[in-house]
């Protein structure tokens, strides 16, 4: 058995939002093409815990190991660790949001032009080319030129996956992304994130969709009260013995 | 000795027309005045927004003084400081333009602090958000996504605040300014015609009201998601053109 590559090591995490900790030292380890889902009843840190992955929110304290770099707050006595600033990782790291968050004002050719040539440089021809490029694998291309408003709530989000794709990242964030959609709009996005999970995409993903969290997990996080309470692979679902985590699914499932 | 009885009153309409260049270039000079102070303090304004929200005390602290000391000035008064007050403290004379632009610039960037504040607090958290997560720098999320929306939510109004502007510009004829007033003022000097004369001023006023209006739901109409319009579909035709020729070669 070969010893798969760490992408993403978090150590000792840490948060609190005023005085609640919402999460309690957790340690997670996310291996390279793997594809992580994190569940468990609402507030119970997981979209807390998946923001402190690309550092929207800020941990207390621990750290955030990504490929060789270190992020957080991490050791504060150990001067020799290099830290990296957020901006760093964030350009490593794609994220998906609930509320899609396109930028409205934009086309949607416009939503993954204007990202790319402020990360990346270069002229507008080439940003909108490669915009183009990436709308065309999520079957959008059609719909480039229209405005966010004029998309359907699955459309939106499969734009804003393209989005995120465009600036090539090593890891996708997903926060629940399709808990703010029609049910009959589920489908389209869930296909995309299966293809992208079968390209070899090293994902995170927070969900309420526990089939499709059976199907793409290979690693598999309950959560409850900021707390990792257990984990396990893609047998999980039928293998855990976790009282609470069997409960939980036996409720969703 | 009394006679109980009111004297004819000779309307002499006829002045409006016969003085419309002079009446027509005080007008000018109120827009020019005012369009001049409308763009500065539009910038101004937007830089006491981000001031006043400001994690640091001071920074904020400062931008909300500004905002609460000039809010409160009357036009005539910051003109008067501008003009007669500056000359005699630091002996330096601006022209009546200069000192016009500089006293509406004071008393409308406070307004637009505010109203820029509270466009840029309607935007939704989740829009800063995502230029940080996709790695954008704070500079290109302002630039790009938070300015571009807070001015589409401030546009209408900006364009009540730049109908109060050109008002303001009526005071200025204290300090000389030839516009609307002042012009009204010298041929009523010369003909005792009150009623006509200012009744003109004040249509000339709401004439341009109506014309800014026009203007303002024009810039709505082309700044909407998406752009909407004759005018707008005409601005963007090149660009359409452009990102059509990009999806048809992909």
């Amino acid at each position: 058995m070969t010893q798969s590559q760490v992408l993403m090591e978090l150590t000792g995490v840490r948060k609190t939002f005023g005085k609640v900790e919402v999460l309690h030292h957790i340690d997670l380890k996310i291996n390279k093409g793997s594809h992580a889902v994190i569940f468990g009843p609402s507030g119970s840190g997981k979209s807390t815990l998946l923001r402190c992955m690309n550092l929207l929110e800020e941990p207390d304290e621990g750290s955030i190991k990504f490929m060789q770099d270190e992020f957080g707050p991490g050791d504060k006595t150990n001067k020799q660790v290099n830290r990296k600033k957020p901006i760093e990782l964030r350009r490593k790291v794609g994220m998906v949001f609930q509320q899609f968050n396109l930028f409205p004002h934009l086309s949607a050719l416009d939503n993954l032009a204007l990202p790319y040539r402020s990360v990346r440089g270069g002229s507008v021809k080439d940003a909108q080319e490669r915009a183009a490029h990436e709308l065309k694998k999520v079957g959008l291309l059609k719909l480039a030129a229209n405005y966010p408003s004029e998309l359907s709530g699955g459309q939106q989000q499969r734009v804003a996956i393209a989005r995120a794709l465009s600036l090539d990242p090593e890891l996708m964030l997903f926060d629940e992304p399709t808990s703010a959609l029609d049910p009959e709009l589920v489908g389209e996005v869930l296909g995309v994130m299966r293809d992208l999970a079968e390209s070899g995409m090293t994902m995170v993903v927070v969900t309420h969709e526990m089939n499709f969290a059976r199907e793409i997990g290979d690693l598999n996080v309950f959560m409850e009260d900021g707390n990792v309470v257990a984990t396990g692979g893609a047998d999980f679902f039928e293998s855990c013995t976790n009282e609470r985590a069997k409960q939980f699914i036996g409720s969703v499932l | 000795m009394d006679e109980g009885g009111v004297a004819p009153i000779n309307f002499m309409w006829h002045l409006v027309w016969d003085y419309k260049a002079e009446l027509f270039k005080g007008l000018l000079t109120a827009v020019g005045v005012s369009i001049c102070a409308l763009i500065i303090s539009l910038a101004v304004g937007m830089l006491f927004a981000l001031a006043r929200m400001s994690r640091y005390k001071i920074v904020s602290g400062f931008a909300t003084a500004y905002v609460n000391i000039f809010r409160g000035i009357p036009a005539l008064v910051s003109v008067i400081w501008v003009y007669f007050g500056w000359s005699l403290l630091f002996g330096h004379n601006f022209t009546v333009f200069q000192a016009g632009v500089i006293a509406l610039t004071l008393l409308y960037s406070s307004f637009f602090c505010e109203i820029f504040r509270s466009a840029l607090q309607a935007i939704p958290k989740g829009q800063r958000e995502a230029g940080m997560a996709l790695g954008m720098t704070r500079g290109k999320i302002f630039k790009s996504i938070l300015a571009p929306q807070s001015i589409k939510i401030a546009i209408p109004n900006i364009g009540s605040m730049y109908i109060g502007m050109i008002k303001d510009t009526s005071t200025f004829a204290i300090i000389g300014m030839v516009e609307v007033v002042r012009v009204t003022q010298n041929l009523n000097s010369t003909y005792f015609q009150p009623f006509v004369l200012y009744t003109a001023a004040a249509g000339l006023y709401v004439a341009i009201a109506f014309l800014i209006d026009f203007i303002f739901r024009n810039v709505e109409l082309n700044m909407a998601y998406p752009p909407r319009g004759r005018i707008s579909k005409f601005l963007n035709r090149k660009k359409k053109a452009s990102v059509e020729k990009i999806i048809s070669s992909t």
